[in-house]
Order: structure tokens, then C-alpha cells, then sequence
């Protein structure tokens, strides 16, 4: 069986937030809405180091929907509308959604979000709070996204470029580029190449590869939760002296 | 701007019915297979190419005629390079659809700047402007009429389209390179080139790579993954900054030195590599001036036809020899003074490398003459000794021993630790002194050998405008050619009429009646150009007569414009891009047909050359006029279809197609670089490697020079070698300068020379204690220069706001806590935005991020603040944007304080 996981490799990620914006644009996420986040650790503003001098760093944090193999949001959805497909990825039925936000709270990595208005609304929002009045899109009609609803096997609304109010919505791990073998956006347009998708119980997947060979951790881990989102901490530096030399050249 | 929202939708329905515009030329990537809704998802191919030059390949998801997505192609021939492109990219569609895209032509209402215009038809504006451009040059002549364009490698086409028009008549290019300072001065003085570098794949080849003040991993987004491959590989990283950056928490050591003293740091390192003999001697004597020898008595090269006795041997081989070179003399070890052959870098001389000597002249005087390396030699073991180093660049509060012994470990490191790669960050060399720094950087680069090797090298990433072949046959209408204007001469009329000025200007031109008429496509120069404030004075004064913007959306720019013309966006356009950084050369493809009455920028610059033909008095043009496009049918076919009524934008836009495909064929097969890439393979493989010289195509700098020996320079397209071989007559790496200007300022060798010292504190001696930090205007995350500014998902991540980064210790001194509104101020102008601390900034240093449009600021421009100096040495010679006055954004004085 195929058992859909992420490695993402903390030394390649540059803190672009590439991920996040793709993310954005092809899961039509409206202002306010953000499916990813990347954030420099420990620090208030992005790309703004955290400690004291000499010892400064920045290490970027990118953090889609975990996908846990023991999700609390699965367990706490009193409708069944989010759950676990055999596939591994998490989902949410966007027609059972009742907005109850149960699982909004249950999630311990902050990832789902509620549609609590008509995403024109934060369109509209979102344009008044960057200094325009009324024409938001100067092709009125406009919007940008993935333009296909998507269903499951079984018929469940999984991806739909317009949400209704009153839903959860969280990261699919893109599943309706999954479903025709295609990996996630955020896979695609990672510019670092940081991201590595596949099939965690296949041992010659590149994944399990790379899990084999590298320490990786997980957010979280003592929750139990299984995430099935892997991260390869940042490599200690050579720092000064890295390269070295005996006395005398 | 006065459209109206009815005029809007019926624009829009006539963007949706042309969904999928069939052309022979159309390639979809590929097509999903389920379902009847899927299967008219189409995706094309084309190149994101804003000035950042990264030139990324993209597949366009067009949905019934509109674009809903963005995404990496991920095709190129080196997967490594996959996926190039960034956030901005993705999300390009926020500008094509946004709020401020244009829809109309627009002619000016209110006042200048005001923003009031009324829509007009295309034939409105166009003859519009072409009366008053025609009167412009009938008054002042063609020369006073600037046209301002930007990083024409992103679009050979339409970009060329302008460049063109501007031939056809003799018009004033305004070169972007040295408006934007993104001209590196040391590359033509050093090695006689406009830039070079490695491309970023070659980084994962480099065992050292020597970061100074370059912020990759915010600059260089689809390219940083490499400094993290090079890494994985064994290379060790270090990175030299005044501030702490992302790319310094990459790199293995971040190394803090004071504002704009590399220079010095270099010198320190040059100093080790000299006295600890971890040179190499076969490199230094073979490809650079180092063995030549220098006149102590007027601090010029010996010239070989000056010497006794080698008047008669200089005299013959100075007919053999082009006259951009000249014959200078070593002293060879067994055969005492010989000449050196200019022409080749092949080397039958042993010379030597210390010592002086004295040589008798054809006068029968005697002089004292010291080889370049002697006096590098003396220059370093006096000057730059790795304490006196320290006492220079070690900041405010550190241990100056400590940067002492570092000096010396990093010059070990460097000089022994192959293949070495310098990159060199703009934000650095956007100085006065930048010329200085490179220099002195090149330097290590010479002495440890690396150079035509795999990773080795020194890179400079900003601006990439040079032109990868020549591209004459498209760019200049029948061998024509346009003028030039130099930016900051314009902006700088205190200086032009200076003294200074007049002493050292030898060939720099400036249009005899002044600048009259400001034309610009692809830029926002009322953001983003130096003394922005001084544009609006010259829009207000009328000075100006004439203001014609060509964009695809609305800007600051265009609110201070006489006419608007609507131009597209990549994505609605054929177009074909070759920038440096990576070696590929690729097609823009129109994935939707242009939105409203938006047309190709080449039509409209057709249109305009016809109309300009038909008011001006030149016979052979009129005659011409038809070859504007490539196609003269295709001029006519458009021509024909106005005079029977068949006109509509529809037909003008194919036609604009067509024309814009056979300029790409134009341009393409007839260079070396070029042979065997045709249209048909860009539109079939996306993207096609230039036949570069060095193996595997790769761009690796010099390869030619340091394997082939040929001379210094290579070509520097457009301008032909004689042009730029003259930079450096020896045919080899010239680190000894002996033009007039470089003895009077004290720069025949690269030395340090403070910040400020001869702009800010020699034009007003208050500032120094006035101004006390450097402002410093870096690139954001979040913008590709100005374009991205209105992004809305941009402006997001941004909080919409913009923001001032200082050291806390400069928070403390000036009362200010994390999140006030702070403005950063000088004489001449100011900005406002609210604070950010951070600990790994300068404490002399205030940082803002360049590209927000004024309407985020309050009405200001973070150029107001900026000041355009003009460096003497770059008026020693004249070749636009190769050897030109440079801007030099970081060389602002300001003071902050808490609103």
C-alpha cells in the first residue's frame, strides 16, 4: 500500500517562502489564508537572527499539514468530514465540514484554518488593506487556483477553488495533482530543492532512501501524533578553522 | 485613470473568448487525462524574466483563457538547474489580472503626477505623441529625446524593438546598467570585460567560495540551493558583510567587517599570500600586468618604444599589432629588458617579479622602473599589514588582534584551498570606492591562480545586462545607430559643469540642448531611479516636454507621465531571453491572448517609428519603413488590412506574433555562441545552452584566455572589441593603471579609500557629524526591484507595510522600540517605516528595502535620499554600460528617528 510522506531538508531550505506562495496560488487560498508558513525560529520577524553576536543564526521552519499517521484532528471530527485516507493523506470533505473547529483546536502544528467568511470577502479585504478601493481584480471575475473541483474515488469534495464559509481548510498535500501522479506543488516549486515527496513503504522510493541515510526528526514527536513529515536538521558548521592545516604550509 | 468599470468588463469578455489562441507555434507541456473538466486545463511554457534576469522556465495553467496558476517548468537539460524560479514568479499572476494592470492608452488630464488621464484609442495616443515627439526633435535635435529601458537580455525582441526605434532617429539611450550602479567598474578595468562569471552550477565545483556582501539566498533565489550543493560537496562557505544575512547563516563563518573596507580586508589577505610566497608565480607571470614595469619618475608602464634599446623592435611589431594595444616591457631574467607581445598570452620570457631596475631612455635619460608585483609588494607590506588591516575593518567593540590573526587564517585558507570563487555582492560595489574593492578582490583571484578552472573565479550577479552575441541585425534599423546619455550626468548638472568634469571627461557624450522628451518601458524610474525627487522637479518645471510610459500596469511611473501605452506581460507574448547567471537561451510564449486593448510592446514601437517616418524629414526612412518589422510583409499585411477596414487588435497582435518570431529568427544561428539553436528547438526543448567555449558549454570566465591564450579582453557584446581592448592594452589582467586620472586620484594600484570621505563629507563637512549612518538600500524578499511592489500576496508576507531595519544598539541611542514608525532622513530627502531591531546589523548602518512604491510610503521615495556621484575614473573612457559613471546607492549618509 502507498503511504504518502515529506522529507524536507532544513540545509537546503533557503527561507523563501516559495513554498508557501504556490501553495497559496494553487490551492486558491484568498488573503488571510495560508495553507504553509515558513518562519525564521525563535525570531519575530522573518529572516531577522535570532541570539547574540558572534553567535547568530537563522534557521528556517517551513510547516505544511503534518499528514500524522495518528491525527488528532481525524479523531476529534465529530462528522467524519476529516479523514485518513489509505493513502496516508489527511483530507477534509469540504460537504460534511459542519465548521465546528474541533479539529482547528486538536491540531497541535496550527495548520487549519477556517473559512469563517466568503473568500471574496477576504479577497476584498485583502485589497482595501493594500490601498485599493473597489476593483480588487482588474478582470473582475478573476480568480487564481487550481480551476477543477476535485473528488475522491469515493465521491468525497476534497479540493474546490472556491470554499464556502463556514469550512476548515488545510494542506492536501495537493492531492488532486496526487491522484494523477503528480507531486505537490510545494514539491515543485521549491527552488532550494529541499522537499522530497513519496512512498514511505516503498524501500526504493527516494524518500525511504534518504530517510535510511539521514537522521531526520519530527515536530513534535512526543505527542504521538506520527507525523509523516520529515525534517533533516541543519548541519553543524565548519566554522572557523573548518578548513584545516598542520604548522606549517 | 478615468475607465470605467463598464469599459473594463467589456475588455474582460473579449480576454475570455480568446481562450486558447491556436498558433502553429503554441506548446502545450502537457495535458491531464481524467475527466472532461481537466482535460481543458492547457499549460505553456515560458520564461519568467522581471530584472532579476533569472530568466526562469514556467508552465502557465490556462483554464478557458485565463491563467490560474504558476509553476517551475522544471525542463532544463542539467536537472540541477530544476526547478528555477521563487514566489514572485508563482504568483506573477496577482500583476497580469491585478488592480493597477492597464487597459486603454491614456493621455494626461491633470497635472504631472496628479494621476488624472482620460482613456483614448490606440491611433489617439499614438499620433499624439508622435506630433509632439517629432516637435521635441525638430527643436532640440533627435539627441534630447532619452529612452530609458531595462535589462534588455530578458527580451532581445521587444526590448530590442525600442532600441530600434531609438537608432532609426538617433535618439538617446539612457543605459540601465549604470543608472541602476549595477556596473561592477572594476571588470573593464581589470580584465577590459563589461562583467563575467560562473554559472551558478559550476558553485558545487568551488572548494572555497568567498562571499562579500552578496545576499544570495535573497538575491539569488532559483540559484542559493548551489552555496547548500557546494557545501554537501565539502566547500566551505564564508561570507564577508557588514551585516548578518541569510546567506551568513548558511555560510560556515560570517565575518563582520565595517562599511565598505573590503578593500582593505582584501589587501590584508593579499599581504599573506605575497609574504607567505602562496602565489602562483606561472600565473602571475603569464596572464597579468604583474611582471610589467612601471616608471618611478611619472608613474606611467615603460612603453617599449620609449626604451633605447628596443626603439627599433618596438617600431616594427607596432604595425603587427592592433592599435588598442601597446608594447610594455619586463625584465626578463636572462635577456635583461624585453618587449611583451600584447597579442598573445603565450609567454617566452622568464620576467622578474621584484627588484628595481634602471632603464636608458631613447633620450638617453636614465630612469628607475619597478615590476607591478614589486610595487604591489611594497604597497601591501607597508599599508595593509594584517594589524594595520584590522585597525580598518574591525567593527566598533571587537577584538582587533583577534581580526588580525583572522586576516592571515582566511588568506590561508583562500589562497590554499582550490578552486577559490569570489562572489562579489552589488550592495558592495554600490559604492564610491566599489571599483576600488573589486579590484583588490580580482587581485586574489590572480595571485592564487584561479581562473579557468571548473568553480573558480570571481562572479558578480547584479544586473546581468550583458549581451550574450551581437545582436545588430535586429537592434539597429539598417546599421543606424542611437546616442547615448549617461544617468547621473543628467541628474547631476552641479557636477557637469565642474571643473573636474571638464578636466577628465574624454569622451562621454551629452545631448547639446539637454534631455527634452523621457521615454521608458519596463522600469519605474520615478521609484526607483536615483533622485527620483529630481525627476518629478524636471516633470513639474516642464523642463521635460515630453513624458511617454510604456508598461503593462500602472505605476508610480505612469502617474507622472503625458501618455500611458499599455504593453503585456510575459505570458501574453513571444519574446526571446538569454540573460547571463545561467547559459540558456529560451522563448517567452503567450499563454493568453494580452487583457483589454494591452498590445505586444514591438507593435507599438512599429507603430510609433511609422508615424514619426511620416512627420520627419529623412527620405531614406520613409523609403525603409516597411522593414521595421523583420518581415516587410507583415508590415504591409497590416497596412493593407487598414486601408480595406479588415483592422482589429486581434490581426495587429498576430501580425505583432509573427513579427516578433521572425526577430527571433533573426537574431538566432549567425554567431559562433548561436549556431544550430533555432526557433524550432527553443519551442520543442524550452530550454538551449550557448556554445560557450569551455567544455560541456559550461560558463567558466576566461576559459579562451587562460587555455586558448588569447589576450585579454574577451568581446563584450554589443560594442566592438577596439572599444574595449583599449581598457586594457596590454592584453593581459591589468592591475596597475596608468591613465592620467588614476595617478591624480591615487589609484594606479587597488588601495582603500574610505566611505564618505570624498562624497558625502567633501560636499558638505557637516554631514559628517550630522549623518552618522550609511543608508542602505538592499533588495527584499518580497520584490524584484519595484515590480512585485503592489503584489498582493507580497504585500501580505509584508504585513503591508514597509520596514526599517537597525542595530538595537542604534534603537537604544535613538529611543526606539521594535514595530515605531521611524523615519530615515537626510538634507536631501526621507523615507518612513517601522522599525525592525536586529542584532546582526551594523551599529553605522540603516537598512531599507529598495522597490516599495511611493503610494506605500506616504507620498516618498527612498530616492530622495540618494545623491548622484560621479567617480572621475569613469569618465576616462566611454563605452555605455561597460565604461560610464555608475550609481552608487549605498554611498547615502541619513540619520533615523522615532515619529
Amino acid at each position: 500500500m502507498v503511504r504518502y510522506g515529506m522529507v524536507i531538508d532544513l540545509n537546503r531550505c533557503i527561507g523563501c517562502r516559495s513554498c508557501a506562495v504556490v501553495c497559496k496560488m494553487v490551492n486558491a487560498q484568498p488573503p488571510g489564508t495560508w495553507w504553509q508558513r515558513v518562519e525564521t525560529v525563535g525570531s519575530e520577524e522573518h529572516m531577522v537572527p535570532v541570539g547574540e553576536y558572534p553567535n547568530l543564526s537563522e534557521v528556517f521552519l517551513p510547516v505544511p499539514c503534518m499528514h500524522c499517521e495518528n491525527a488528532p484532528c481525524v479523531k476529534v471530527c465529530p462528522v467524519g468530514a476529516t479523514w485518513t485516507r489509505e493513502d496516508g493523506l489527511v483530507l477534509v470533505d469540504f460537504e460534511r465540514c459542519i465548521g465546528c473547529r474541533y479539529c482547528i483546536t486538536a491540531c497541535p502544528y496550527g495548520v487549519r484554518q477556517f473559512n469563517w467568511q466568503d473568500p471574496d470577502e477576504n479577497v476584498r479585504q485583502g485589497f482595501e488593506r493594500a490601498g485599493f478601493d473597489s476593483n480588487w481584480y482588474a478582470d473582475g471575475e478573476y480568480r487564481y487556483g487550481y480551476p477543477v473541483d476535485h473528488r475522491t474515488e469515493d465521491g468525497r469534495l476534497v479540493y474546490t477553488n472556491k470554499r464556502p464559509r463556514g469550512v476548515v481548510e488545510k494542506c492536501t498535500f495537493c492531492v488532486q495533482f496526487v491522484d494523477q501522479g503528480i507531486s505537490p506543488a510545494c514539491v515543485r516549486g521549491c527552488p532550494g530543492n529541499a522537499r522530497i515527496f513519496g512512498d514511505l513503504d516503498d524501500p526504493d522510493s527516494e524518500i525511504s532512501k534518504v530517510l535510511k541515510d539521514r537522521s531526520a526528526f519530527r515536530l513534535l514527536e512526543d505527542l504521538g501524533t506520527e507525523p509523516k513529515v520529515f525534517y533533516i536538521p541543519p548541519a553543524r558548521k565548519e566554522g572557523k578553522g573548518g578548513v584545516r592545516y598542520g604548522e606549517k604550509i | 485613470m478615468n475607465v470605467t468599470r463598464r469599459d473594463f468588463v467589456k475588455m474582460c469578455a473579449v480576454g475570455a473568448v480568446s481562450a486558447g489562441i491556436s498558433s502553429r507555434y503554441f506548446q502545450i507541456a502537457s495535458s491531464q487525462t481524467s475527466g472532461a473538466e481537466t482535460s481543458e486545463i492547457k499549460f505553456v511554457r515560458s520564461t519568467c524574466s522581471p530584472n532579476c534576469t533569472g530568466a526562469c522556465a514556467y508552465n502557465a495553467m490556462v483554464y478557458k483563457g485565463r491563467i490560474t496558476a504558476l509553476i517551475q517548468a522544471s525542463d532544463y537539460p542539467e536537472s540541477e538547474y530544476s526547478p528555477r524560479g521563487c514566489l514572485k514568479g508563482q504568483s506573477m499572476m496577482n500583476l497580469i489580472y491585478g488592480p493597477d494592470r492597464l487597459k486603454k492608452p491614456l493621455i494626461r488630464t491633470g497635472e504631472r503626477g496628479e494621476g488624472k488621464f482620460r482613456a483614448v484609442s490606440w491611433d489617439e495616443a499614438l499620433d499624439y505623441v508622435a506630433d509632439k515627439l517629432t516637435e521635441i526633435m525638430k527643436k532640440y535635435g533627435p539627441e534630447s529625446i532619452a529612452l530609458s529601458i531595462q535589462v534588455p537580455g530578458t527580451g532581445y525582441v521587444h526590448k530590442g524593438a525600442a532600441i530600434r526605434l531609438a537608432s532609426m532617429f538617433g535618439w538617446s539611450v539612457l543605459h540601465g546598467y549604470t543608472m541602476n550602479g549595477d556596473l561592477p567598474a572594476f571588470w573593464s578595468q581589470t580584465f577590459g570585460v563589461q562583467t563575467e562569471e560562473l554559472e551558478s552550477l559550476e558553485w558545487t565545483n568551488s572548494k572555497y567560495i568567498a562571499v562579500f556582501g552578496s545576499n544570495l539566498l535573497v538575491t539569488r533565489l532559483p540559484d542559493a540551493k548551489f552555496l547548500s550543493i557546494a557545501r554537501e560537496r565539502g566547500a566551505k562557505v564564508i561570507m564577508v558583510d557588514m551585516n548578518f544575512t541569510p546567506t551568513a547563516a548558511k555560510a560556515d563563518e560570517w565575518i563582520q567587517i565595517n562599511l565598505s573596507t573590503d578593500a582593505a580586508f582584501a589587501l590584508g589577505i593579499v599581504n599573506v599570500i605575497i609574504s607567505e610566497k602562496l602565489y602562483d608565480e606561472n600565473f602571475v607571470k603569464t596572464y597579468t600586468d604583474l611582471p610589467l614595469l612601471v616608471r618611478l619618475d611619472n608613474n606611467k608602464k615603460l612603453r617599449a618604444q620609449e626604451v633605447k634599446a628596443l626603439k627599433d623592435e618596438a617600431e616594427k611589431m607596432k604595425k603587427e599589432i592592433p592599435e588598442y594595444r601597446d608594447l610594455f616591457v619586463v625584465y626578463d631574467v636572462s635577456r635583461g629588458f624585453s618587449i611583451v607581445n600584447p597579442e598573445t598570452l603565450e609567454r617566452d620570457f622568464e620576467p622578474a617579479l621584484e627588484g628595481e631596475f634602471e632603464v636608458e631612455l631613447v633620450d638617453g635619460k636614465r630612469v628607475k622602473v619597478k615590476p607591478v608585483f614589486q610595487l604591489i609588494k611594497e604597497l601591501v607590506t607597508t599599508e595593509y599589514t594584517p594589524e594595520r588591516v584590522a585597525e580598518i575593518i574591525t567593527p566598533p567593540g571587537r577584538d582587533k588582534a583577534e581580526y588580525a590573526r583572522m586576516v592571515v587564517r582566511i588568506a590561508r585558507e583562500m589562497a590554499t584551498t582550490k578552486p577559490l570563487h569570489i562572489v562579489y555582492g552589488a550592495s558592495n560595489y554600490q559604492w564610491f570606492h566599489g571599483d576600488l574593492k573589486g579590484r583588490a578582490l580580482s587581485l586574489i583571484i590572480a595571485l592564487t591562480g584561479n581562473l579557468g578552472k571548473p568553480g573558480a573565479g570571481i562572479s558578480t550577479y547584479a544586473g546581468q545586462f550583458k549581451i550574450r552575441w551581437p545582436l545588430g541585425m535586429w537592434w539597429l534599423f539598417k546599421g543606424r545607430k542611437p546616442n547615448w546619455v549617461t544617468y547621473l550626468l543628467w541628474m547631476n548638472e552641479e557636477y557637469r559643469n565642474s571643473e573636474e568634469f571638464k578636466k577628465y571627461n574624454r569622451e562621454t557624450p551629452y545631448p547639446k540642448n539637454g534631455v527634452k522628451a523621457f521615454v521608458f518601458g519596463w522600469n519605474n524610474p520615478f521609484d526607483q531611479h536615483n533622485m527620483a525627487n529630481k525627476l518629478k522637479e524636471m516633470a513639474k518645471s516642464g523642463e521635460l516636454e515630453l513624458i511617454l510610459a510604456i508598461d503593462f500596469q500602472s505605476t508610480t511611473s505612469t502617474q507622472w507621465a503625458d501618455v500611458v501605452l499599455p504593453g503585456v506581460a510575459w505570458y501574453e507574448k513571444y519574446e526571446l531571453t538569454a540573460t547571463i547567471l545561467h547559459p540558456y537561451v529560451q522563448l517567452q510564449q503567450p499563454a493568453i491572448e494580452p487583457l483589454f486593448e494591452c498590445m505586444p510592446e514591438i507593435w507599438i514601437f512599429k507603430e510609433l517609428a511609422k508615424r514619426l517616418v511620416e512627420r520627419w524629414d529623412d527620405q531614406e526612412l520613409k523609403a525603409q519603413i516597411e522593414e521595421f518589422y523583420p518581415d516587410p510583409s507583415l508590415f504591409r499585411k497590416e497596412e493593407n488590412a487598414r486601408a480595406n477596414g479588415a483592422w482589429n487588435l486581434k490581426l495587429a497582435r498576430e501580425i505583432a506574433n509573427e513579427a516578433s518570431l521572425k526577430a527571433t529568427e533573426l537574431m538566432l544561428g549567425k554567431h559562433d555562441l548561436t549556431k544550430g539553436i533555432t526557433l524550432e528547438r527553443l519551442l520543442k526543448e524550452g530550454a538551449v545552452r550557448l556554445n560557450l567555449p569551455a567544455p560541456n558549454k559550461r560558463q567558466i570566465l576566461f576559459w579562451e584566455q587562460i587555455h586558448e591564450k588569447k589576450p585579454f579582453p574577451p568581446p563584450s557584446f554589443p560594442a566592438p572589441l577596439p572599444k574595449t581592448a583599449r581598457f586594457v592594452k596590454s592584453g593581459r589582467i591589468e592591475f596597475y593603471k596608468d591613465e592620467d586620472v588614476f595617478i591624480d586620484f591615487g589609484e594606479t594600484l587597488p588601495v582603500h579609500k574610505d566611505p564618505f570621505v570624498d562624497t558625502e563629507w567633501k560636499r558638505n563637512p557637516e554631514s559628517r557629524n550630522k549623518y552618522r549612518y550609511a543608508f542602505i538600500t538592499r533588495n527584499a524578499l518580497y520584490r524584484v526591484h519595484s515590480t512585485h511592489s503592489n503584489n498582493i500576496t507580497m504585500l501580505e508576507l509584508q504585513d503591508f507595510r514597509p520596514r526599517i531595519w537597525m542595530s538595537p544598539e542604534t534603537a537604544r541611542e535613538k529611543g526606539i522600540k521594535q514595530g515605531d514608525l521611524v523615519e530615515a532622513y537626510n538634507d536631501r530627502g526621507r523615507v518612513r517605516g517601522y522599525a525592525v531591531l536586529d542584532s546582526g546589523i551594523h551599529p553605522s548602518v540603516i537598512i531599507f528595502e529598495q522597490g516599495w512604491w511611493s503610494r506605500y510610503l506616504r507620498g516618498d521615495s527612498y530616492n530622495t535620499l540618494t545623491y548622484p556621484w560621479v567617480k572621475a575614473i569613469h569618465l576616462a573612457y566611454f563605452v555605455p554600460g561597460i565604461w560610464e559613471p555608475t550609481t552608487v546607492w549605498n554611498e547615502c549618509a541619513c540619520d533615523v528617528r522615532k515619529l
